[in-house]
């Protein structure tokens, strides 16, 4: 936690700039029309880059045959895997066991999932690139494939890759699950299944690349993560001090743009043709080859003491990492952490493992594990709950999780535990129940989930960001940090952080982001770390440069130590003495003429700490969010379908920088969830994506989904800047479970498969018990 | 295949170009007339990203070949603004209510919300959801895009919209 | 994402439009709303060297003649959705016109496009069948007039031969005392169908004079269940639309997707025929008390 030098007040009543909702000049230029996206850049000479993907899911690559392709007039360059310098992607070793697995730039010899990158087309226009990939002819002989995570698990299952089909297992473990669960009272076990989804931002993958007059190849791109320059310059056998990555202002990210999306193909064929080349991934092709979220198949038995004590939490999570492991080991090492829920159980075990299938590709996407195992520890709650006879308040009152007690890892939580004030401002938000019986031919039900996400990243793999601030003569100031902005106003929060400990007014803060070449790097926009870790950085360079110039601002002022100066619109003054100030303007001129420049290099270091993967003991991440979603719904009782017509989602954040941008980032991740719960699923059958339409693709409409009504809480102060907790990923865990227990409550079934399609639905009523007649301890759905 | 000539009144006024049939009036508002405002979203016309005015009334750009509107207007985003470049009131109601996160989808949503209220001043905060429904957003949740079009809806009705300064 | 190379004619008639089809044979296409064929252009679905842009062809245009209304093809689904004679005429066809697509897929799609393209999923087909409509064509051969019920082929099959163009769609006038219902199950609004129905209900008391019910998303084309349903002459009640609802369900053979299995729709048939015929029954009444 950073702790704040005694010469600073910040009173919390008189915050200036944290806390207010300003705007910011990007937001601006958003409604303008005037941003420019990656795909609004065009440069002479410009080529198109166009992908030539697999169309089979587990295949041999017996011929690949370009000749008609390449006689199209305006076609520049045709590449397959031997053009390819070094044909592999690496995923940094994550300190805990290096994944062995490359995954190809090009497929070479083998695909192993439906739409992988086989070929690279540069033409002089964009539909001679797409004709001349249509014309590019492959020849394939099937292999036996593997779609299903659980069948992957057998010994006798096809391999993806030679080494077998396990990508990692984690394990985690306190006391003894098997005996606490022998001698529980009651043991509630169920199986809960979700499905693959794709970030569908609307804003497709796109970028343009071109060697600069130096001879840098410098790629302009719609990424969460600039240093990927290392990744392009492993792969083209180039030094990394000769690859520049510009971030811009993605149109949503989600961690869609976290891995390399054109970043690798790009460069290549820029570096083939010496000239510039703009690629765009069409819609279809997102959706078809794009990483999506791992589905996840979680056995939970939660074993519970007469009293509603929570005794044992045994979770068996397999998740589906798809073709190569791009960040599985991360994901299903979150969810594990994570896995027992914000709960105090003295015995919890939880194996936690990915395995390879012929599907596509799993990685990040917001919540990154830590949100599919909510649908799990929640539901298994509300069921606990009912096998007891206890309200589902009350089960969770008394098992809430408090500051200082361990994780499954050993590890205590550091920081205040708000969970329960989330629940209970939750459901007064939501209010008493309407009395009568509701619409005719439907049921209401309420329900709720809360939920424990990490923020930050793991601290074994000891984070950092920097940040280089300076002050203009006039007393403006500028920031330059290697943030991505994903749209959830990251560059914006920085102008308020910094213009809050300099008392710059933060429409006279320029910030400038996201260049290897031209800002210190600050790591990517990921695992909701923007705010801890750039924040941080902003806020400790911040006050470095002021300790530089207090100096001087005393001498000036003939102020003696132990008198306070004060920054603040515009000018440091003296506490107390209105009469005495210098303007900030003075200030530097005054600095620079002593010799000491108004500027500095600063770099926040986060905690760090050491995790044994064989114990699985040891620190994990540096803090967590909580909260909690409270859902009503009607269910129709002929159609099966659901439909929310409350939503409240309140959650803890410690120190709202920017209230009205905080409640926006929780109304669109609670909307995200949503159509996780209900609508959203990319199908595939044997490993053959069904449809890449996007009209296929539900994610809610305005009119899917009701008004969220978002509750922030500043109770806990988390480790950002000012005692703030991160807000990215938080939301988009509750809903699931929420509806899920709504539905349980509206119609007494209970959904464990994600979708919850109205035709699910309306098999589980069909199987459900008559009202009336002794139901079974836990029903669930037979979905199939 | 030789181009064609193309002429449109954008945003007021009158371009000529020269395109091939297959160019989408979307492709070719970006790439050959500079209206780079206009985003691709999903070219099936199921998102609202590419939403354009035709003479008056919003298309999406992506499913209509430019050849098609021959001599048509054509207003984008960017016609929303006035002299000056001086914000549309419903532009300014968007940056009051934080209505834009990533922002992509925010040209076709304000074009599409300028019309519905245009066409049914007295839409309730349900029609507005309702008209918005073709108009995709993956960050907001569309709760402070609503806030901000029925901001607007009721101050065009009480007669005192204000333009504000860029 | 890109359509791959064609010649752009556009027409100022259908006889201009019939003779270039002719002339450009297999390769040759129609286009007016576009908002079918640009997305299968630009997907790669389909290839056409020729495109005749009938945009222009003929005004969009509603005009009443005695007991039939005569809609030119190209009058788009937002005209539908306002325009008074329909309203007053059939409004089914307007009701079916506003589910389709969004905002602005409806200011540009045409009547004549859409039943020309012949969706199985397709909300307008099934309300011009439901009206007992008949669609005009123009064609080599000359001028044809084919009844609703016969124009629908198969799946995307219309009975349209080589280039031969939809011109206009007949709707007669519903009876007086006559009340419609377009209900759909969607999961999203403007997605296609899964289950629609289309339904019209005329009473003479307590007694159904009249019912007709006919189905998008359950079969090749359209399906009219309306001799299933089989209500004519029988006392019209809550009982008697949930009978003629389950026979309809018993009637068709609805396929599977990822959306909806087949046991799925079916079983929506049954709900959403009932619905639609209770709700058609109960605006004829209300038509019927506001006559009086």
């Amino acid at each position: 936690m950073t702790t704040l030098p005694p010469d600073v007040r910040l009173p919390a009543e008189a915050n200036r700039v944290v806390g207010r909702s300003l705007s910011h000049r990007d937001f601006l230029e958003k409604v303008k029309g005037s941003l420019a996206y990656a795909d609004d850049w065009w440069m002479p000479g410009m080529l198109y880059g166009r992908i030539v993907r697999a169309q089979v899911p587990s295949a041999r690559i017996t011929s690949i045959d370009v000749a008609e392709a390449s006689a199209l007039p305006g076609v520049r360059a045709i590449l397959t895997a031997k053009d390819v310098p070094q044909n592999q992607i690496r995923e940094e070793p994550s300190g805990l066991g290096i994944d062995p697995v490359p995954m190809p730039v090009l497929a070479a010899d083998r695909v192993r999932y439906h739409g992988e990158p086989i070929a690279l087309v540069a033409a002089d226009r964009p539909e001679i690139a797409e004709e001349a990939a249509e014309r590019i002819i492959v020849e394939y002989e099937d292999l036996p494939g593997v779609f299903d995570a659980e069948r992957a698990l057998d010994e006798q299952a096809p391999k993806v890759h030679d080494l077998g089909n396990r990508v990692v297992e984690w394990r985690f473990e306190r006391g003894d699950v098997e005996e606490a669960l022998r001698t529980a009272f009651v043991v509630v076990e169920d199986v809960y299944r979700t499905q693959h989804v794709d970030h569908a931002y609307l804003e497709p993958e796109a970028g343009v690349g071109w060697i600069d007059e130096r001879g840098v190849l410098t790629l302009r791109v719609s990424t969460q993560v600039i240093e990927h320059v290392r990744d392009i310059a492993e792969i083209l056998r180039v030094p990394q001090s000769r690859v520049r990555i510009i971030g811009t202002y993605m149109g949503g990210g989600f961690g869609g743009k976290e891995d390399m999306t054109v970043e690798a193909h790009l460069a290549l064929l820029v570096w083939k043709t010496k000239r510039p080349v703009k690629m765009v991934w069409s819609r279809q092709e997102s959706l078809l080859a794009r990483s999506k979220r791992h589905p996840f198949v979680m056995r939970y038995r939660t074993g519970a003491a007469a009293d509603g004590e929570l005794v044992a939490q045994d979770v068996r999570i397999l998740g589906d990492a798809g073709a190569y492991p791009m960040l599985s080991s991360r994901v299903l090492f979150a969810g594990g952490v994570v896995a027992c829920g914000p709960y105090r159980i003295a015995n919890e075990r939880v194996e936690s493992i990915a395995v390879f299938t012929n599907n596509v590709p799993t990685s990040a996407f917001r919540g990154f594990g830590a949100m599919q195992v909510t649908f799990g520890y929640e539901s298994q709650m509300d069921q606990v709950a009912e096998a007891l006879g206890l309200s589902r308040e009350e089960i969770r009152e008394r098992n809430f999780v408090r500051q200082g007690d361990p994780l499954p890892t050993d590890e205590p939580l550091s920081t205040y535990v708000a969970v329960g004030e989330t629940m209970r401002a939750a459901l007064d938000a939501l209010g008493p129940r309407a009395k009568g019986a509701g619409p005719v031919g439907r049921r209401v039900g309420r329900g709720f989930g809360c939920n424990i996400q990490p923020y930050g990243r793991s601290v074994f793999f000891a984070d950092r960001a920097s940040c280089w601030m300076g002050f203009e003569r006039d007393g403006s100031l500028i920031v330059r940090i290697g943030v991505t902005d994903l749209g959830g106003g990251q560059a914006a929060s920085l102008a308020q952080i910094a213009g809050e400990v300099l008392g710059v007014d933060p429409a006279r803060v320029s910030v400038y982001i996201a260049d290897t070449a031209l800002t210190p790097l600050a790591g990517g926009t990921f695992a909701t770390r923007q705010l801890y870790m750039s924040g941080n950085a902003v806020l400790q360079t911040a006050q470095e440069l002021r300790d530089r110039l207090v100096p001087i601002a005393r001498d000036l002022l003939d102020v003696a130590d132990g008198h306070e100066l004060v920054f603040g619109d515009e000018r440091v003054g003296v506490q107390g003495d209105d009469a005495r100030f210098l303007t900030l303007s003075e200030l530097v001129r005054a600095a620079e003429n002593s010799g000491v420049m108004p500027t500095h290099l600063g770099t926040f270091h986060a905690e760090t700490g050491e995790f044994d993967p064989r114990t699985g003991k040891g620190r994990t991440f540096p803090d967590y969010t909580y909260g909690t979603h409270a859902a009503e719904v009607e269910v129709d009782l002929e159609t099966g379908v659901v439909e929310v017509t409350r939503y409240i989602a309140c959650h803890d954040v410690g120190r709202a920088i920017n209230p009205s941008r905080v409640e926006g980032q929780i109304q669109g991740g609670a909307v995200q969830g949503i159509g996780y719960a209900l609508t959203e699923q990319i199908a595939s059958e044997e490993g053959l994506v069904g449809s890449s339409l996007f009209a296929d693709y539900l994610i809610p409409a305005s009119t899917s989904v009701p008004d969220v009504r978002p509750i922030v809480l500043e109770i806990g102060p988390g480790k950002g800047p000012f005692g703030a907790r991160g807000i990215g990923e938080p939301p988009i865990g509750p809903p699931a479970a929420a509806i899920a227990n709504a539905i349980a409550d509206a119609v007494g079934v209970r959904i464990t498969e994600l979708p919850i399609t109205p035709e699910h639905v309306l098999r589980a009523l069909q199987a459900s018990s008559p009202v009336g007649e002794e139901a079974p301890r836990h029903k669930h759905a037979a979905t199939s | 295949m030789s181009k064609q000539p193309l002429t449109l009144t954008l945003n007021g006024e009158p371009v000529e170009t020269w395109v091939w049939p297959h160019q989408t009036l979307l492709e070719v508002l970006r790439d050959e007339l500079g209206a780079s405002e206009v985003k691709y979203g999903c070219g099936e016309g199921a998102c609202g990203t590419c939403t354009v005015l035709l003479d008056g009334e919003s298309v999406n750009a992506c499913t209509v070949f430019a050849v098609q509107v021959f001599g048509r207007e054509i207003s984008t985003v960017k016609g929303l603004m006035g002299e000056d470049e001086v914000l549309h009131p419903l532009q300014r109601h968007f940056i009051e209510n934080d209505a834009s996160q990533c922002g992509f989808c925010t040209a076709g949503m304000l074009l599409t919300a300028v019309e519905l209220v245009r066409d049914r001043p007295a839409a309730s905060r349900e029609e507005i959801r309702r008209g918005l429904s073709g108009n995709l957003c993956r960050c907001t949740g569309y709760t402070k895009i609503l806030d901000a079009v029925e901001a607007y809806a009721s101050e065009l009705r009480a007669g005192e919209p204000r333009r504000n300064e860029p | 994402m890109y359509a791959g190379p064609f010649e752009y004619l556009r027409v100022s008639s259908w006889d201009e439009a019939v003779g270039l089809l002719l002339e450009g044979g297999d390769d040759a296409r129609a286009i007016a709303g576009g908002q079918s064929l640009v997305p299968m252009m630009t997907l790669r679905l389909a290839t056409p060297r020729l495109l005749v842009d009938i945009g222009s062809a003929d005004e969009p245009r509603i005009a009443r003649k005695d007991d039939t209304l005569t809609i030119s093809a190209l009058t788009r689904h937002t005209d539908l959705e306002r325009a008074p004679e329909i309203a007053a005429a059939c409004p089914l066809l307007a009701e079916a016109a506003s589910l389709v697509g969004n905002v602005r897929v409806r200011h540009r799609g045409t009547i004549g496009g859409t039943l020309a393209h012949a969706d199985p999923s397709a909300e307008l087909p099934a309300a011009v069948v439901a009206l007992e409509g008949a669609v005009r064509t123009l064609g080599p051969g000359g001028e044809r007039r084919i009844s609703s019920r016969d124009f629908f082929k198969g799946y995307f099959t219309s009975a349209l031969e080589p280039a031969e163009v939809v011109t206009a769609v007949e709707v007669p006038v519903v009876e007086p005392g006559t009340g419609s219902a377009f209900l759909e199950l969607v999961r999203r609004a403007g997605d296609f169908a899964i289950v629609g129905v289309a339904a019209l209900v005329k009473l003479d008391g307590p007694t159904c004079a009249r019912a007709r019910v006919v189905l998008c998303g359950v079969g090749d084309g359209p399906v009219d269940v309306s001799d299933v349903v089989a209500l004519a002459g029988e006392p019209f009640d809550e009982r008697a639309a949930v009978e003629a609802a389950r026979r309809s369900a018993a009637a068709v053979e609805p396929s599977g997707s990822p959306h909806a299995s087949a046991g799925y729709r079916r079983e929506m048939v049954a709900v959403f025929v009932r619905r639609a015929l209770l709700l058609a029954a109960q605006r004829a009444r209300a038509a019927d008390g506001e006559r009086r």
